[in-house]
């Protein structure tokens, strides 16, 4: 902080009173780590000014209860998601597409049960739609899952901290997580509508063309499959399905899968006359795992059998494999990632509500 | 200093629920009838159904009825909770061996209470901290409850009903008027 040029005193107290405040800013951030506040990383310090400043871009009511976790019986408003986003470094105008997260992931039979404490300790995915990622700047190309991007990063993290804050789940406490997954409250992602061969996710779940939407789901976990290898869509099918159908992920009846498809394995498969209900359709009909298999590994499944071939089916049901193309379009690689609850995906996109745009402000959203 | 600053935990609902109320007990179970009510977990049903075993050889039970709630995260379904409140004169609840079931079990234990039925839930002791601060939410710190040693899931037949009959006192303890269970702080 020594002053290079120095002559001038008032230049002199400008940058002993710039040096003070930005060490009043740093103590800030330790009385809220004090507070318990935090994920482990610092929060931005938020006045009732800055909530109001994220109020004024939701038409929701700040009274409005957008999360709950009903056997804790608590609750959590548009105005607690409010703060919370502010703290998690959002800007205000990424409010609107954490409330459509909630509204996403309250719509999962998971999260409205015990998830958030659950030992597997699941990451919430968001997947965001439309028009509003590049207006926000919501990565859906390269390192999507990565670090870099401030929407993607502080939007699942204001998930995070509604979690820790307001629904009062806290690791080793009521949140049970035995190793918890890499990731967790970092997962949001923009889809590649402009590389991906196929439809919107939100359109195939039934939203107009172009709408700007949110879906999620937990997650326990993403396993990445490299298939720069072959130009044979089949090839790169049983690729995916090797990774879908190993042992370690079975429990219960069954396993769970979908994929964040990568945009050369979209292409090529799209190329080849798959849509994505017949990737979908392939994998659920070819991901088996043969009862020797289970036994080797000590999984006496003992429902979710195939009625000729005796072999477990790791997913069933078509429908409830999830595909989301994302990702750079500069190799053949796709994730393989996990849903996590019994109770299966809901198939539903969220629209993200923002308010009415006023003549006055020619048609501009600020 | 930073009083300016807003509390992130602040908000209508943090004030925790009801204050505790416990069923009215009688000194003995000779003639009750017991109910179990299961999640889905490996070896709960087992578990239970041992702990009906020595019941109706020690304690001259009358009967016992049998639910399964099928979502091991959810709390029990209010047509089970009726079912059991309209047959049963107390009910044991297990097995709590994962994070979100065996905060949930605690939470049925302390409806069952409220809804005039003693009951004794049964937690795995590797989810302690999740189950006494679920007590500790639902208005009922110091709730009681019973811990056997973790794993339940891996054990055999035969571990299993040794399991039942050494956590036997306890639940007999519990559910009538001597209160011995593992006390939530």
């Amino acid at each position: 902080m020594t002053a290079v040029t120095g002559s001038a005193a008032s230049d002199d107290a400008e940058d002993v009173d710039e040096t003070a405040r930005l060490h009043y800013a740093r103590e800030a951030i330790e009385h809220a780590y004090a507070q318990g506040w935090t994920d482990g990383l610092p929060i931005v310090p938020v006045t009732e000014a800055v909530v109001e400043e994220f109020l004024a871009v939701t038409p929701r009511d700040r009274h409005e209860v957008v999360a709950a976790v009903p056997h804790l019986g608590r609750r959590c408003t548009v105005e607690q998601a409010a703060v919370n986003a502010a703290m998690a470094g959002c800007r205000p105008e990424y409010l609107p597409v954490v409330l459509a997260a909630w509204d996403a992931l309250m719509n999962q039979r998971v999260v409205t049960g015990g998830g958030w404490q659950s030992t597997s300790g699941p990451a919430p995915l968001i997947i965001v739609n439309g028009p509003i990622r590049g207006e926000l700047g919501i990565n859906s190309a390269g390192g999507v899952l990565g670090p870099g991007f401030r929407a993607n990063a502080t939007i699942a993290r204001a998930v995070g901290l509604v979690v820790r804050n307001v629904l009062g789940i806290r690791p080793q406490e009521l949140e049970q997580a035995t190793q918890g997954i890499p990731g967790r409250f970092t997962l949001c992602v923009g889809e590649n509508e402009e590389e991906s061969p196929w439809e919107p996710l939100a359109t195939e779940l039934g939203l107009p063309a172009g709408a700007d939407a949110v879906s999620a789901m937990l997650l326990r976990t993403c396993e990445y499959v490299d298939n720069r290898h072959t130009t044979d869509p089949e090839g790169v099918l049983w690729d995916l399905t090797d990774t879908v159908a190993r042992t370690g992920a079975v429990i219960g009846r069954n396993s769970s899968a979908g994929l964040l498809l990568g945009v050369e394995h979209a292409q090529l498969l799209a190329e080849a006359g798959m849509s994505k209900a017949d990737v979908q359709r392939w994998i659920s009909g070819h991901a088996r795992r043969g009862a020797a298999d289970l036994r080797r590994a000590g999984k006496e499944i003992e429902q979710g059998q195939d009625e000729g071939t005796g072999e477990l089916r790791m997913v069933p049901d078509p429908d409830q494999i999830p595909i989301v193309v994302t990702g750079a379009r500069n190799a053949a690689m796709s994730m393989v990632m996990r849903p996590f609850g019994f109770g299966g995906w809901s198939r539903t996109a969220h629209p993200v509500r923002r308010p009415a745009v006023s003549e006055s402000d020619g048609g501009n959203r600020s | 200093m930073f009083e300016k600053m807003i509390d992130p935990t602040a908000g209508p609902d943090v004030a925790a629920g009801d204050a505790p109320r416990l069923a009215e007990r009688t000194d003995r179970l000779d003639g009750l009838t017991v109910g179990l009510l299961a999640n889905t977990k490996q070896n709960a049903a087992a578990f239970l159904d041992a702990v009906a075993e020595s019941l109706a050889e020690e304690h001259a039970i009358a009967d016992v009825v049998r639910r399964t709630k099928l979502s091991i995260t959810d709390p029990v379904p209010p047509d089970i909770l009726t079912e059991l409140v309209d047959t049963c004169d107390v009910v044991v609840v297990g097995v709590g061996d994962c994070g979100s079931c065996s905060a949930s079990a605690v939470v049925d234990g302390i409806t069952l209470e409220a809804a005039g039925l003693p009951a004794a839930v049964i937690c795995s002791d590797a989810f302690q901290v999740s189950a006494d601060a679920m007590a500790g939410l639902r208005g009922s710190p110091g709730y009681r409850y019973v811990r056997t040693p973790h794993p339940v899931a891996s054990l055999d037949a035969d571990a299993v009903r040794e399991r039942a009959r050494t956590a036997l006192p306890e639940i007999v303890g519990l559910l009538t008027g001597a209160r011995p269970g593992a006390v939530a702080r």
